[in-house]
């Protein structure tokens, strides 16, 4: 090493004196490694939080893809409000200012045992610590006839990326007039209020080019986050084009017929002219192939780091986590990856941890100059996670309140994606 | 090795340690804004740049406390900042104001 930081010259400099308030300075030569698996928003968050927070790291991203599509706002592409390549980001500056090794590869099995992670094209990475961010994978067996090959004809676009641009072809192809379903999941899944806002901003697409058409929200729940302010917002905005039936109501989703785009509830099959099926969820595949998932289908982190209960020396952060009352969000992946990060490098090397904290804000769009705003503070405790504070837009905010929720997403957008990627 | 010169270097010693606690705490206090600060960062730019979310990069460290403790107050309004101001302690602010007061005077530098 040639170069010392300020702070590496002080570590040096009292070593001899502060020895026994820092072991970890007496070990040896040679960097930790930090191996992050998935260069989703936890992921990239956590490589470059950690690769920015000490030159003694070595950091390695891996993750299959060179760019990265954001699942958040990619409502806004459905509504023809945003461009799929607005959303897009890449990990040059993760790379280049932040010193990340990033590999575009996919992980194959992590030994927790030899501390190795796998890689498809050959190569094993030795790690001191993991930070898995695998995000969702769907549970196909639930719907019957929902599986991979059907997403081609009925997307699910909850990954986005060319899932979200299939969609969108589906819904510029129909027919005014036509019927737009959309299978709204069971708890606990990625971005709640997500879903309803798909509704409204396809309502908002429809309502300028194909004002006949009708949407059909069939949900597997009897209520969803922020129903009051979204059915106002349906009522304002789009009066009698949206319809939502709850659980009870249809008796559950059964099957669809892919070939004729049938959905069959408990009573009923509806005939779609698009639809888009957002199945139920779980962890990422690699966190069930490597044990890290519970009996819940998501893994359970000790709140403080997010360390793995079922295997340490593994970190689960984002959608996969079992994060107490967190919500699986983007942002709240974000938070995580930052509180992950921090306790990795006090435990690596010897910086001081302080109480983590632990936040979600959201903006949801009703319509182009319609957005709702909420904002949730949480406390880690040694079992759980829980809502210490917690704000959301009401029905009947004055309209310019809502409008500079709209600028207040854009510059949101821009400063949260230059964090995780910038 | 005269009696001298051993005080000389027990003081010196002494004193380095000292140093080494002062700077420590330094180091802690701005540890932990940059912790405090990356929850700042997923909606305001610490690059002094903004665009619909105002820059919070050189606020002078009274500036920020009022601020936020207005947000705290619900005396200013902003829903998600006061969400957020109410999730800070007072320290916590206190930490925070100084951080990027140092940071916009780095950014001034620059």
């Amino acid at each position: 090493m040639t170069c010392l930081t300020r702070r590496q010259f002080n570590y040096l400099a009292g070593a001899t004196c502060i020895v026994a308030f820092r072991p970890q300075v007496a070990r040896g030569q040679g960097k930790a490694r930090v191996v992050v698996i998935g260069g989703g928003v936890g992921g990239a968050t956590a490589a470059k939080y950690l690769a920015k927070g000490s030159e003694r790291l070595d950091v390695t991203l891996v993750e299959p893809n060179a760019r990265y599509t954001t699942c958040f706002f990619s409502n806004l592409y459905l509504a023809g409000l945003r461009s799929l390549e607005s959303l897009t980001h890449g990990y040059e500056t993760v790379a280049q200012r932040y010193g990340v090794n990033v590999v575009h590869d996919s992980v194959t099995a992590i030994d927790p045992v030899g501390k190795t992670v796998a890689l498809e094209g050959g190569a094993k990475l030795p790690y001191d610590r993991v930070v898995l961010a695998p995000g969702i994978a769907f549970k196909f067996g639930n719907i019957e006839g929902y599986d991979e090959t059907a997403t081609q004809i009925m997307p699910h676009a909850w990954t986005a990326g060319p899932q979200t641009r299939l969609l969108r072809q589906q819904l510029e192809s129909m027919e005014d007039g036509g019927l737009f379903v959309l299978v709204a999941p069971p708890d606990p899944f990625r971005c709640p209020p997500g879903p309803y806002e798909r509704a409204s901003l396809i309502a908002y697409y429809f309502k300028q080019y194909k004002p006949r058409a009708k949407i059909l929200i069939l949900d597997a729940k009897d209520s969803f986050f922020a129903q009051d302010v979204f059915e106002d917002g349906w009522n304002r905005h789009y009066p009698g084009m949206i319809e939502w039936l709850p659980g009870q109501f249809t008796g559950g989703i059964k099957a669809v017929d892919v070939k004729d785009r049938l959905i069959k509830t408990a009573g009923d099959t509806f005939k779609a002219d698009v639809a888009n099926i957002i199945p139920a969820q779980e962890a990422g595949r690699i966190a069930h192939q490597t044990h890290l998932v519970d009996q819940s289908g998501w893994c359970p982190i000790d709140p403080m780091t997010f360390e793995s209960k079922l295997q340490p020396g593994i970190h689960v952060i984002g959608d996969a986590a079992k994060a107490g009352n967190m919500a699986k969000s983007a942002f709240a992946s974000n938070s995580q990856a930052k509180v992950c990060a921090f306790a990795i490098l006090a435990a690596l090397t010897g910086s001081k941890r302080f109480a983590p904290h632990l936040f979600n804000a959201c903006f949801t769009l009703l319509a182009s100059d319609d957005a709702v705003a909420s904002a949730t503070s949480y406390r880690a405790e040694p079992e759980t996670i829980k809502v210490s504070d917690f704000f959301l837009s009401k029905v009947g905010d004055n309209a310019e309140t809502r409008r500079e929720a709209v600028r207040e997403a854009d510059g949101w957008y821009a400063a949260f994606t230059h964090d995780i990627f910038g | 090795m005269s009696a001298g010169s051993t005080e000389i270097i027990a003081l010196s010693m002494v004193a380095a340690l000292v140093v080494s606690v002062a700077e420590r705490s330094f180091a802690a206090d701005n540890d932990q804004g940059a912790q405090l600060a990356a929850t700042c960062a997923a909606c305001h730019r610490l690059d002094g740049r903004d665009r619909g979310i105002p820059s919070i990069v050189g606020f002078s460290e009274e500036q920020f406390v009022t601020v936020m403790r207005a947000f705290k107050s619900g005396e200013r309004s902003g829903p998600i900042m006061r969400t957020m101001a109410r999730s800070l302690s007072n320290e916590d602010i206190a930490i925070l104001a100084r951080y990027f007061a140092a940071q916009g005077e780095e950014t001034q530098r620059r």
